[in-house]
């Protein structure tokens, strides 16, 4: 048996380098969960139906020029496309369901699962302030979330968009818009859950309650209290990542989507304040917090 | 004496309505001290609040002459092996202790280098490439032990570190803790059973119901044990004739038949078990097969403190 090394004066790690630590040490054990398992069945859902559309095109089932009519809510015929579709997949299977249940899955977690495995202890012992510690586990979420989700959407791209007439290269522009606003959703959902994490004594079933309850019956009541959710918000920028027609409205009409729409800037101040106060608010209550571990 | 290393003044805990700690003060100095007590008596709470996990309700916990509470930076000091046993089992244990002692600002190299020595301190460098989740408990155990002294603190905290080890690791654990505490440094390490703590060390803080019953040399405490009312249990052939030839001992509070035993009360126990020498020698009142002392214990020692 030998003597442990015995450091020199020891330097305190600044908070970035601290973060970074906690990064390396969470995004392996994030990615390589079954929670990611779930989470990439979850995202498959889109690829699959995509590649329906594709096998349907394919077998002359779906006309792969002139689109395809549909009749909106005020009682008119439209034509929708393959970015019209893929704009659609976006908002319906990614900007309201994905994103918010990557954010509650690994949001809720990323304290929550280190409290529940009795293994906070130990990076609570270690010389770096605790909230390197959240933030560090905050950057892991986003790329683990980022590495499940966004892939998926490309997938989906270059599957439908093609289809129906639709051009890659123009609508190529979208997609990276549509990239942008999924991650700005995951930093949100994410920062939001993560103090509800560190918060509550139940943050997953508190953090689906909002996505599931919460979001969806406030978004369908006049008023102002869609305000107080995260999709209210995305949806002002969710127009503009995707093509700009009737027949998108039409459908979003029909999806219920809050009549009043923000605008851009309303939206990103909006988000602006709820990833912040997330970030701020979940930072201050993990620096007061008493961990109380039983054995 | 030298400068405490640990102060606990005047500390109380409470979790809502229920007691964890009250009104305690305590110092811990240079070398190894053992926190002895039951369970239940407050000895994790207390090394939780030295290892700044809980923040007082009452009073201050100092260590190194700071305070605990919200001082990250004393982590570079101080080493903390918790009670429980949880791990990233999907881990091997070098990757672990490797990867918890990054977060010290070692760099990949240092950290690789001090994981592999503190691995080796514990015995279990044999064992550092596999999983944490295939280890024994023995060696989850040491595991911990190896993420707590792997930066080289000045002050190990260690909550019942000899838990669920086999005999052979047992010896190792105390040899290390030992020569932790005789190179100069802390070690404040708790048991609730009074053998272990005596193999490390003299000095003890003695706990029970959230209070601090006793400091100071365990031999102190071995007198109090000698000095109240000892319970003696005599397995043996003829227990009726073993009482009649000691009814004239000296000190002899009660006897006790039971189903070939005899259970005896002294207030002399010294004499009392001279004397028991001699008779089971000779076999004048029958052959002696076994002799116990349900009282030799610390249960019975709290029991006596706290009356």
């Amino acid at each position: 048996m030998s003597t442990p090394l015995t450091s020199n004066v020891p330097v305190v790690p600044s908070f970035f380098r601290s973060a970074v630590r906690v990064y390396e040490l969470s995004l392996g054990r994030m990615l390589w969960s079954r929670r990611t398992l779930f989470m990439v069945l979850v995202v498959g859902g889109p690829v699959a139906v995509a590649l329906v559309l594709r096998l349907l095109a394919a077998l002359d089932l779906l006309s792969l020029t002139g689109g395809v009519d549909f009749v909106d809510s005020a009682n008119q015929r439209v034509t929708i496309d393959g970015p019209g579709i893929f704009g659609l997949m976006v908002w319906g299977f990614y900007l309201r369901f994905s994103v918010p249940l990557l954010g509650v899955f690994y949001g809720t977690s990323l304290i929550a699962d280190e409290i529940e495995d009795k293994t906070i202890t130990y990076l609570f012992t270690r010389p770096l302030s605790r909230c390197a510690v959240l933030a560090g586990k905050y950057f892991a979420y986003l790329v683990s979330t980022g590495l499940v989700l966004l892939p998926s959407v490309m997938v989906v791209f270059f599957l439908v968009v093609s289809l129906l007439g639709g051009s890659i290269g123009a609508a190529f522009p979208s997609l990276v818009t549509d990239l942008a606003l999924l991650a700005v959703g995951l930093a949100v959902y994410g920062a939001l859950f993560m103090l509800i994490g560190t918060w509550f004594r139940r943050p997953l079933l508190t953090g689906l309650v909002f996505i599931l309850g919460w979001e969806p019956i406030v978004a369908v009541v006049p008023g102002y209290l869609k305000r107080f959710t995260v999709s209210y918000y995305l949806e002002g920028l969710a127009p503009h990542a995707m093509p700009q027609d009737r027949a998108v409205t039409g459908i979003l009409g029909v999806m219920q989507v809050s009549e009043v729409v923000p605008s851009v800037a309303a939206s990103l101040i909006g988000l602006g304040l709820i990833l912040v106060g997330g970030l701020s608010l979940s930072a201050w209550v993990v620096e007061r917090r008493e961990y109380v571990i039983e054995q | 004496m030298n400068a405490a290393v640990v102060a606990v003044e005047r500390v109380s805990k409470w979790y809502g309505q229920v007691i964890g700690l009250n009104d305690i003060s305590a110092e811990v100095h240079p070398g190894v001290t053992g926190l002895l007590g039951p369970n239940g008596a407050g000895k994790s709470t207390l090394l939780k609040l030295i290892a700044g996990q809980l923040k007082p309700s009452k009073g201050s916990v100092r260590v190194f002459d700071e305070s605990v509470w919200g001082n990250p930076g004393l982590f570079f000091r101080v080493g903390f092996c918790p009670e429980q046993d949880s791990f990233y089992d999907q881990m091997t244990g070098l990757e672990w202790v490797t990867a918890l002692v990054r977060l010290n600002g070692f760099s990949e190299s240092e950290a690789t280098e001090a994981a592999r020595l503190a691995m080796d301190s514990v015995d279990l460098l044999d064992a550092a490439d596999k999983k944490i989740g295939a280890y024994s408990k023995g060696m989850r155990q040491r595991v911990k032990l190896a993420q707590a002294v792997v930066h080289g603190p000045d002050l190990l905290v260690l909550d019942e570190p000899l838990a669920g080890m086999d005999p052979v690791a047992r010896r190792q654990v105390i040899k290390l803790i030992k020569r932790w505490g005789s190179s100069g440094k802390s070690v404040l390490v708790s048991s609730h059973i009074l053998h272990e703590i005596e193999s490390m060390t003299s000095t003890i803080l003695l706990m029970n119901n959230g209070r601090i019953l006793a400091e100071g040399d365990i031999a102190a405490i071995r007198d109090l044990i000698d000095e109240h009312p000892h319970k003696i249990r005599i397995r043996l052939s003829d227990p009726r004739a073993f009482a009649r030839g000691f009814l004239d001992h000296v000190g002899l509070r009660s006897l006790c038949f039971e189903e070939g035993a005899l259970v005896i009360e002294t207030e002399n126990p010294d004499a009392f078990y001279s004397r028991l020498t001699e008779v089971a020698a000779s076999g004048a009142l029958g052959d002696v097969q076994e002799v116990s002392s349900p009282d030799d214990n610390l249960q019975a020692v709290f029991e006596y403190l706290v009356k």
